[in-house]
């Protein structure tokens, strides 16, 4: 299919719909729509896309959209790209949004969140828990993690605040881990 | 002002957020408890609600605090904040992609930046965890879902199921509060 930015658009916009429960399906998907229907990258080159994605800042979804659309298309592609999609969330949400207003009144209404609000939890749990093992894997990384966690919870210094701070120490450590190797190796 | 406002805080939440999906929370969070443009209970229900609509979290969350606080106008400007810093940055790294994947000081960031959003998004939880009005009942079915999950990982839309169904029938029986 002709790569052009109505063709990326639309493109995006069908994943942007079918992307449903946060971002963790966005590989698949993508991989479906761009991979084997349209044969516009390889699969090689969107997990390493994604892969990016996930080390940046942002949204992942729109990460890897953009980083996609650039390689399709350059800045135009990537424009067409994110719009597609954030625009199906964007819009179920302002449709939502007047619903919900109306709904949180009703008292069954109210049960319900209430239970969804303990669901929630149990989600956040099971995100805390696979990064954990993602990226809690020794001495320096459980420091980090510990000193954020206090750090987040005193709740008097501001989050970006603490990302900045581990940036900082987490150079400096792989500077001084670095050094003591190339050290070692000498010797 | 609450334009400014608006856009400010959701581009700070694209510069600073790592880990996707939920990794937004804690600063969503924070928004909550400063702002008032949505409450945290607000926030809890916009997160499962963004379960079961198409799009990331993030966006979700994005165009529900700007619709509250101004408008359609204020959900436009609010979304296109939290996506922005992603482009900057995305174009930034495209043209300098060998050289990012080697560089040894985005090693060491990449390596300390997760735990630090996995220990933020602890926070939210523990957060969550004291001011839900959980209760007896509440404290009951958060341990057996999480037990539970120990044993066998169902999809993130079945717990919202189960607990919703949990909520409609501990609440028709008058046992919230219990």
């Amino acid at each position: 299919m002709n790569k052009n930015f109505y063709t990326i658009f639309k493109t995006f916009f069908k994943v942007g719909t079918m992307l449903l429960g946060g971002g963790y399906v966005i590989l698949p998907l993508l991989t479906s729509e761009l991979v084997e229907k349209k044969k516009w990258i390889t699969s090689d080159e969107l997990c390493e896309y994604y892969a990016l994605s996930t080390a940046l800042p942002g949204i992942i979804a729109a990460n890897t959209a953009i980083f996609t659309g650039r390689k399709l298309l350059g800045t135009k592609g990537a424009i067409a790209a994110v719009t597609g999609m954030v625009l199906p969330a964007f819009i179920s949400i302002i449709l939502l949004a007047y619903l919900f207003s109306a709904l949180v009144s009703i008292p069954t209404v109210q049960n319900i969140f209430w239970g969804v609000g303990i669901g929630v939890i149990v989600l956040l749990f099971l995100a805390v828990k696979e990064m954990w093992t993602k990226s809690v894997t020794d001495k320096f990384t459980l420091a980090i993690y510990l000193v954020c966690l206090i750090a987040a919870l005193c709740g008097k210094i501001p989050l970006p605040l603490i990302i900045i701070a581990s940036i900082v120490v987490g150079i400096f450590w792989q500077k001084y881990e670095d050094n003591k190797k190339i050290k070692e190796d000498c010797e | 002002m609450l334009y400014i406002q608006l856009f400010w805080q959701f581009f700070q939440i694209g510069i600073f957020s790592f880990g996707g999906g939920y990794a937004t929370m804690p600063f969503l969070y924070e928004i909550a408890n400063k702002f008032h443009w949505y409450s945290t209970s607000e926030l809890t229900n916009m997160l499962a609600v963004s379960s079961i609509t198409p799009g990331p979290v993030g966006v979700n969350v994005a165009t529900f605090a700007g619709f509250n606080s101004g408008g359609i106008f204020g959900s436009l400007l609010a979304t296109t904040a939290v996506v922005l810093p992603s482009f900057i940055i995305v174009t930034i790294v495209s043209k300098t992609l060998e050289k990012f994947k080697t560089n040894q000081m985005v090693k060491g960031a990449v390596r300390s930046l997760k735990p630090a959003g996995c220990a933020l998004l602890t926070s939210v939880g523990i957060k969550l965890l004291f001011t839900s009005n959980l209760h007896l009942f509440g404290t009951l079915l958060l341990v057996i879902l999480i037990a539970t999950s120990f044993i066998k990982k169902l999809d993130p839309l079945a717990y919202l199921g189960i607990a919703a169904l949990a909520g409609l029938i501990i609440g028709h029986l008058n046992w919230i509060g219990v």
